[in-house]
């Protein structure tokens, strides 16, 4: 039965496919630490380059791959150490990593989410290796109504990120879901809120969105700082760079829940790694954040997003090797790869192209040995950039602001725009806003408008099919309980704990 | 203990720097120098404008045809808008530069949602290198066994059968579906019809029993032929296509006259000169007669269609004209 | 009377719940297949942010430290030289404008001249390099040195 994979370690250890997992891996890794640079643009940039070195078809999928993985390893980089989220899945990751590197953590807390990262993927390649098949059945199962619930269970276990002002929770996820209808109303193809800017009929880019709202608003606030010389204005200090076992210990089961949550959501079409990591993020807090330092620098809300985007970047490839469904942007770029080589994935290309999905998923594995062993001793290298004084930190963030955002979008307008949102995001840090509900409400806010409605439009109006199904009753109680359990839990915490204080 | 980390991490820093500079003079190899040939992308990586573009820069290469590798860069925004409004605005004149567009990009110039001061003459039509056909596809347990049934019972009742796919109202996947619907005098807003991001979404919802029929696009839908999950009804071609689709009878032949291909081709800037444009259009042209690229064109999923320089922005002002009329017929403009 | 930083903010709110009540008010749709139709999200949110916002203004929080004077003078220069660094991106040239905005942004963060010019053209050129050259992305070489090449 593994007969595909044997053959495909077989492919994936020769020795030239080996150093193109490498490459891949370095690559990727950087692609990802460069704000904006994600993986759909580094594997964007590198495909002709696999195409005119003429590699055969398994070779490039391996090259590319790497890229793949090693952008969502390199993605967190810059999310711990400046607060700016190297792409979508690593927006979760600044809660806790940023805080760690102002502890003068940086380096374990790299250490650590290469771990968690190790982990998360490995989790998930396994699942991809045992189960791809099967799994595709299930996702397809996976429906509009399903979407809007999960989506509803989403917000829900937001709740858990309420924190000390509610209040600006609510209104920063308002804000976040308003900028998401922003465009072409993807039910009824009517402009909303466009204002006869055909840059904005496509809605406002994830990438211009953040890289706005973290990046530019960042920029201003350390000249803040730096003109009242307080104490964000000054260097972290680099304390230890390794991560130790007992972190990694204490996290492992944040890191084992998010894995599977990660490869699950990956495994859905239609939901990427933003989803997976805001999802592990708000359920770990949850499950474990017991002293509420969840945002604070906890070491669990580092590993949870990190394990579990990781995890959905393998889980993706579920539905596009077993289906010839895309599951996120970057498979759908692969998909595209792979066409040029003649190879069209899909429920046949188990069968029939087993050398290419065997060295595929074996170089999956070999690429993250190599990504865990290329990621733990530049942690320490990386947590240097700490070091760095701003003068010169702060151009080059600039600077990377502005290739990402203009590699993606070869447009002034895009700059502007995100110099804009930029500002928009530093007022509301000013105002005392956290900026992952922000993010959170923009990602999730799209996928629940637009899933109700679709539900909508299959039943001919009929609310009831938002119930109709196991998957989406569960899910619906899920949602409920999350809301519900904390607060009874509150009560009962109230009643009993000064009693047992007393006894 | 310090002093040795710092070596450490000196020598991993070297060696870092010796890495990037090797992939340097890979990518450095490969990459142009002054002005290489250039295809815009009206969107982001990974979909069909991107795939577009590098069905011209490598095949073009392959046949060398150029002498640099052509370079493909993307510029999301409006559906196409934005990249007809830089060509039209301010490279209107480089000889350089193709961008990719697709029978939507017509459809859209139809509709006035590139703006209305863009016209479809405003750019150089300057070849097409493929074409796909519209498909009707159900499940492989679909309660229809040819087009006939389920145009039966559409018109019994438009709100029974559930039609995705990949476009909003007025997007091109829409327009198949409301062309099927005209043709049986159904009006098309009485239709069932869900919107999904993609036609990878919306065959998804199809396999996964959420929506009845799929209007795709016949080549990308083989993996899933071949494996026996899905049955095509009909495809919106002007006749059978061969090979892997010679069993799947037209719309036309079972009585109801729809026809919807989807060429890939490029435009130019409004401003090139005949020399340039007919160059490009040569080269276009000579490009669709070598073996290698029709492998390549098949692989892309695409069947041959030949039309280049003016007879192609010919070809895609009558379409614009056509879909004007369409859209008022099927009910989206007056 | 100074009013606390959120009741500003409540009123902003206020403002901008209105103004998208209004514009989803305004869309025209030709025909929906869903029963909500593109307007009801919007317009929801907007009920949702003017009830939070008339609860931020009831009961507003700590006014927080906002800059002003010099502090102020700087971070609008500081926007209005990334203003200008997009303006003249694609024209000028990634090189040519990066340098010059990397010398101006070490200068406000306290470089010193010397530091500051050098600091900005290495920044500059290492960027280009590793951009263009390890990562093969393309980036704008500007207008002005076209003719200087020869080439069209």
């Amino acid at each position: 039965m593994f007969d595909f994979l044997i053959q495909g370690f077989g492919v994936a250890l020769t020795p030239l496919n080996l150093g193109l997992a490498f490459l891949g891996a370095l690559l990727g890794t950087l692609f990802g630490a460069l704000p904006g640079i994600g993986p759909i643009n580094g594997i964007a940039i590198l495909m002709p380059l696999a195409y005119t070195l003429g590699l055969p078809a398994e070779s490039a999928l391996i090259l590319l791959a790497g890229i793949y993985t090693g952008s969502e390893y390199g993605g967190r980089m810059s999310s711990i150490l400046l607060n700016v989220p190297g792409d979508a899945g690593a927006v979760m990751t600044t809660l806790d990593g940023h805080p760690l590197a102002k502890k003068g953590l940086a380096g374990p807390a790299l250490g650590l989410s290469a771990v968690s990262s190790f982990i998360g993927a490995t989790v998930a390649i396994i699942g991809l290796t045992l189960f791809a098949p099967l799994l595709a059945i299930v996702a397809v199962k996976f429906g509009p109504a399903e979407f809007f619930a999960l989506m509803i269970f989403a917000f829900a276990s937001m709740s858990a990120m309420m924190g000390k002002d509610p209040l600006k929770t609510l209104i920063g996820a308002v804000l976040g879901v308003l900028i998401s209808t922003v465009g072409v109303d993807s039910g009824t193809g009517v402009l909303r809120f466009t204002f006869d800017m055909p840059e904005l009929y496509d809605g406002i880019d994830f990438v211009v969105m953040i890289i706005g709202l973290f990046a530019v608003s960042e920029i201003l606030l350390m000249l803040e700082h730096a003109f009242r010389h307080d104490q964000d204005g000054e260097m972290a200090p680099i304390g230890r760079v390794m991560v130790k076992m007992s972190e990694v210990l204490y996290c492992k089961w944040a890191i084992l829940r998010s894995s599977v949550i990660g490869f699950v959501i990956g495994v859905l079409p239609g939901t990427g790694a933003s989803v997976a990591s805001a999802v592990a993020y708000t359920t770990e807090k949850r499950i474990s954040d017991h002293d509420n330092s969840f945002g604070t620098g906890n070491m669990r809300g580092l590993a949870a997003p990190e394990a579990a985007n990781n995890a959905s970047a393998a889980g993706s490839f579920v539905p596009m090797l077993t289906l010839g469904i895309p599951g996120s942007g970057t498979t759908a770029i692969l998909l595209g790869a792979l066409m040029l080589y003649n190879i069209n994935p899909g429920p046949m290309m188990f069968r029939e192209q087993p050398v290419v999905v065997g060295g595929l998923i074996a170089s999956l594995y070999i690429g993250n040995v190599m990504l865990l062993l290329l990621n733990l001793p530049l942690a320490g290298v990386f947590a240097r950039v700490l070091q760095v004084p701003r003068w010169l930190l702060v151009p080059s963030v600039a600077i990377l602001a502005f290739v990402g955002v203009y590699q993606l979008h070869s447009d002034l307008m895009a700059i502007y725009l995100m110099l804009v949102i930029g500002v928009f995001g530093y007022l509301l840090r000013k105002f005392g806003f956290s900026l992952a509900p922000v993010v959170l409400g923009f990602v999730l806010g799209g996928l629940m408008e637009e899933n109700l409605r679709r539900a909508l439009s299959i039943s001919g109006g009929d609310a009831g099919i938002l119930f109709q199904s196991k998957l989406s009753i569960g899910l619906w109680i899920a949602a409920a309980l999350v809301v519900l359990v904390p607060m009874f839990a509150g009560k009962l915490k109230a009643k009993f704990l000064p009693a047992a204080k007393a006894s | 203990m310090p002093q040795n980390h710092m070596s450490k991490a000196k020598g991993l820093q070297r060696w870092l720097v010796a890495a990037v500079t090797g992939s340097a003079l890979l990518a450095g190899a490969v990459q142009a120098q002054a002005k290489p040939p250039e295809c815009i992308a009206p969107a982001k990586p990974g979909g069909g404008y991107d795939l577009t573009c590098r069905l011209a820069a490598n095949g073009l290469q392959e046949a060398k045809l150029i002498d640099e590798p052509m370079m493909v860069s993307y510029m999301p925004g409006g559906i196409g808008a934005v990249a007809y409004n830089h060509v039209t605005g301010v490279r209107d004149d480089d000889p350089n530069l193709i961008v990719a567009a697709s029978t939507g990009a017509a459809l859209n110039l139809a509709l006035g949602k590139f703006g209305i001061k863009h016209k479809v003459d405003d750019v150089r039509w300057v070849g097409a290198l493929g074409v796909d056909y519209g498909a009707v596809v159900v499940r492989k347990d679909a309660p229809w066994n040819n087009l006939d049934e389920l145009m039966k019972a559409l018109k019994k009742d438009p709100s029974s059968v559930v039609i995705g796919a990949g476009g909003t109202v007025g997007s091109q996947d829409w327009m198949k579906a409301a062309l099927m619907a005209k043709a049986d005098d159904v009006d098309p807003r009485k239709l069932r019809y869900v919107s999904f991001e993609g036609g990878g979404e919306a065959l998804a919802a199809l396999l996964g029993e959420h929506i009845q029929v799929f209007t795709g696009d016949l080549a990308e839908l083989k993996p899933q032929l071949d494996s026996g999950e899905i049955r095509i009804l009909a495809a919106l071609s002007e006749e059978r296509m061969g090979g892997p689709y010679a069993d799947i009878p037209t719309a036309k032949e079972q009585g109801y006259d729809v026809e919807w291909p989807i060429w890939r081709g490029y435009y130019m800037g409004p401003d090139v000169s005949d020399e340039e444009y007919q160059a490009w259009a040569d080269r276009l042209k000579a490009l669709s007669e070598t073996e290698s690229f029709a492998k390549l064109r098949e692989g892309r999923g695409l069947f041959p269609m030949a039309k280049f320089g003016e007879d192609f922005h010919q070809y895609v002002k009558d379409q614009v004209a056509d879909f004007q009329q369409l859209s008022k017929e099927v009910g989206l403009t007056q | 009377m100074k009013l606390a930083a959120d009741r500003i903010l409540s009123l902003l709110l206020l403002g901008l719940a209105a103004f998208v009540a209004v514009q989803a008010w305004q869309l025209e749709v030709p025909f929906s297949y869903d029963p909500v139709g593109p307007k009801a999200f919007p317009l929801i949110l907007a009920g949702l942010l003017a009830v939070l916002a008339v609860v931020l203004f009831v009961r507003p929080g700590a006014s927080g430290e906002w800059p002003t004077g010099a502090l102020l003078l700087r971070l609008l220069f500081t926007m209005a030289v990334l203003g200008l660094y997009a303006a003249l991106f694609i024209n000028l040239g990634f090189l040519v404008t990066t340098a010059l905005v990397s010398i101006v942004i070490a200068w406000l963060f306290g470089a010193g001249p010397l530091k500051a010019v050098v600091g900005g053209l290495l920044l500059a050129v290492g960027s280009y390099l590793l951009f263009t050259y390890g990562l093969g992305i393309s980036l704008p070489t500007g207008s002005w040195i076209e003719p200087l090449l020869g080439s069209n």
